[in-house]
């Protein structure tokens, strides 16, 4: 749907004055297949323009979270020791900071102090992503201590095996079934708290997000429920859809699980 | 004169543990000659793996070799640091380890995982290492390599795994061969042939190798020499022959009377009474004494040496000399 927003969508482009249809706060109609919201834009169009956001949020930010947990599970779980130590207690900072509250912040501040232009969707999707990559860091690096342990690693440092060479290429594709799991599921916790920040009005006011979309529809929940039902409803369907996929790659991937 | 490809002095592993200080290899001296087959024998816990690991530095933590010397073609391993250690690890040194099912990788073919020996050490194009792999596959004597080395571990079967690491540890062709219970988690035919295969590959390639196994018979069948551990000591090595019909420690004998075909002849099992001592706080004097019928005052308070008392033949035990033990085979007379 995404991709081919500027075909689906009736009123295309990335500009929200272009979804003005100059029909304010119609209920769904064959013309206007999700009605228009109060100052007339068509809801239809901003919930496909919206799928384009929650997409470049939900993977933008879990391919750096995901990067930086990664990076730390596999050095933290593999050295051991003090290493681990010393990036086992940065990651559980991590973990106590309340995580949506200091997103907030972090992106009041930026927004204020960075110079115009810098901030916006990808503002959103880096800050998510920094502050979001800690649990997975320490599932990774429980996953390493398991694999590590294995007889084949240790064969494979008889065989004269580089430290870097065992990490990325025995231990690393031995922990990749989990990683991918976490990655699905970490698209859909991303769209989700981009929604979050959005709806607080915390977002990228220029882009069209489905955050946004509920945050003005919020004002006019009794006279225009098509306003906030059908964003809503496309959030639950595609953070429902990464979740599936997530259980079913899982399902699919863990040597566990399988007969 | 035979030439020494390794020879181990005083060596001492130990391993740093909050319950203490295990003392797993305490003292051993180990020499294997060129193109020899030495038999390292001892109870579970003897110290036999940590001295193969030792080898080749791969103590695993908190393990550390804390003294003692490893020549090896008259280099000193203990000494190499990290780097040189990795371009001798697999070609000089090669490692075979008990179980094959968890000594692959399961996430790789046998194709990915013999190129990648092959060019971790030689300086060849992709292709004509996959001829290599292959090459040895034919090696080890399995059946369509072509087709089977495209496999994944989990696709062939337990004896099939085994040569397969076998062919791992002789991608290059090393010069020291150590195998960690090569045949003890396959079943008894399997076995049969997987010895039969390691003889033969020893004889065409001409390495040395050290067999680490609690199991007489195995070393029967290949050993030269054999080396007996005990609580991380050496008790007594010589030739087999010697060994076998001629032991000169208690130990030794106890542990020849305990293999069941053996002691088919001499109508009973015999079980040696006890188990290993706690490595932490080992008994004084000789370790062997709690548990030995033979102990004397003498053994609770002096360590014995290891004294060659005939040519090739070293014993650890203070009453070897006037000691008459008899071998459940039937003693000297086995010319």
């Amino acid at each position: 749907m995404a991709a081919f927003d500027v075909l689906i969508a009736p009123f295309a482009s990335n500009e929200i004055p272009a979804f003005y249809t100059g029909e304010a706060r119609t209920p769904p109609s064959s013309k206007y297949l999700f009605g228009t919201d109060n100052i007339g834009h068509d809801v239809f169009s901003q919930v496909v323009f919206g799928s384009r956001s929650a997409l470049y949020v939900g993977f933008g930010a879990a391919a750096i979270a995901m990067s930086i947990a990664t990076i730390i599970g596999l050095v933290s779980g593999y050295y051991g020791g003090i290493v681990d130590n010393i990036l086992m207690r940065i990651t559980e900072i991590f973990l106590v900071i309340p995580f949506l509250l200091i997103l907030l912040v972090f992106l009041k501040v930026i927004t204020a102090v960075a110079p115009s232009g810098v901030g916006g969707l990808s503002m959103v999707t880096l800050m998510i992503g920094l502050f979001s990559w800690a649990a997975n860091a320490r599932i990774i690096r429980g996953e390493v201590l398991r694999v590590k342990e294995q007889e084949y690693i240790e064969a494979s440092k008889t065989l004269g095996a580089s430290r870097t060479r065992i990490i990325f290429r025995h231990i690393l594709p031995n922990v990749l079934h989990i990683i991918i799991v976490l990655t699905t599921l970490m698209i859909a916790t991303s769209i989700l708290v981009e929604a979050g920040v959005s709806f607080l009005g915390f977002g990228d006011p220029n882009a069209i997000t489905w955050g946004q979309q509920l945050q003005k529809a919020s004002e006019a929940v009794k006279e225009a429920w098509w306003e906030g039902v059908f964003p809503g409803l496309f959030i639950t369907l595609l953070v429902l859809g990464f979740s599936l996929l997530g259980n079913g790659l899982r399902d699919a991937l863990d040597p566990r699980l399988r007969e | 004169m035979v030439k020494k490809i390794l020879k181990i002095e005083q060596l001492k592993t130990y391993f740093y543990t909050w319950a203490g200080i295990v003392k797993a290899v305490d003292g051993v001296d180990i020499d294997v000659n060129e193109g020899e087959t030495l038999g390292l024998v001892g109870e579970s816990g003897s110290g036999k793996s940590v001295t193969a690991l030792s080898i080749i530095r791969i103590v695993p933590s908190p393990g550390k070799i804390v003294n003692g010397k490893i020549v090896y073609k008259g280099e000193n391993l203990v000494e190499k640091n990290e780097k040189k250690l990795q371009d001798i690890r697999g070609k000089e040194i090669a490692y075979i380890f008990q179980d094959p099912a968890t000594s692959l990788n399961p996430v790789f073919t046998i194709a990915n995982q013999l190129m990648e020996v092959i060019l971790r050490h030689q300086k060849i194009s992709k292709k004509e290492a996959l001829e290599k792999a292959i090459e040895l596959f034919r090696l080890v004597e399995i059946p369509d390599p072509e087709i089977k080395i495209w496999n994944y571990p989990h696709q062939l079967s337990g004896g099939m795994k085994q040569r397969m690491a076998i062919a791992r540890a002789l991608a290059s062709q090393p010069n020291l061969l150590l195998a960690d219970e090569p045949t003890t988690n396959l079943d008894v035919t399997i076995q049969a042939q997987i010895l039969e295969l390691m003889k033969s590959l020893k004889k065409k390639l001409g390495m040395s190798m050290i067999l680490i196994t609690h199991d007489m018979g195995v070393v029967a069948d290949i050993a030269d020499r054999i080396t007996v551990l005990y609580a991380g000591r050496v008790c007594e090595t010589a030739d087999t022959k010697t060994i076998f019909y001629n032991p000169k420690h208690p130990y030794t004998q106890a542990l020849l009377t305990a293999v069941p075909s053996l002691a088919l002849k001499t109508e009973k099992l015999k079980v040696i009474p006890g188990s290993l001592p706690n490595l932490i706080e080992p008994p004084s004097g000789c370790r062997f004494h709690p548990r030995c019928e033979y102990a004397q005052q003498g053994c609770i308070e002096k360590i014995p040496d290891l004294i060659e008392i005939e040519p090739g033949h070293k014993v650890a035990c203070l009453r070897a000399s006037e000691l008459d033990l008899e071998s459940p085979l039937g003693g000297m007379n086995y010319n």
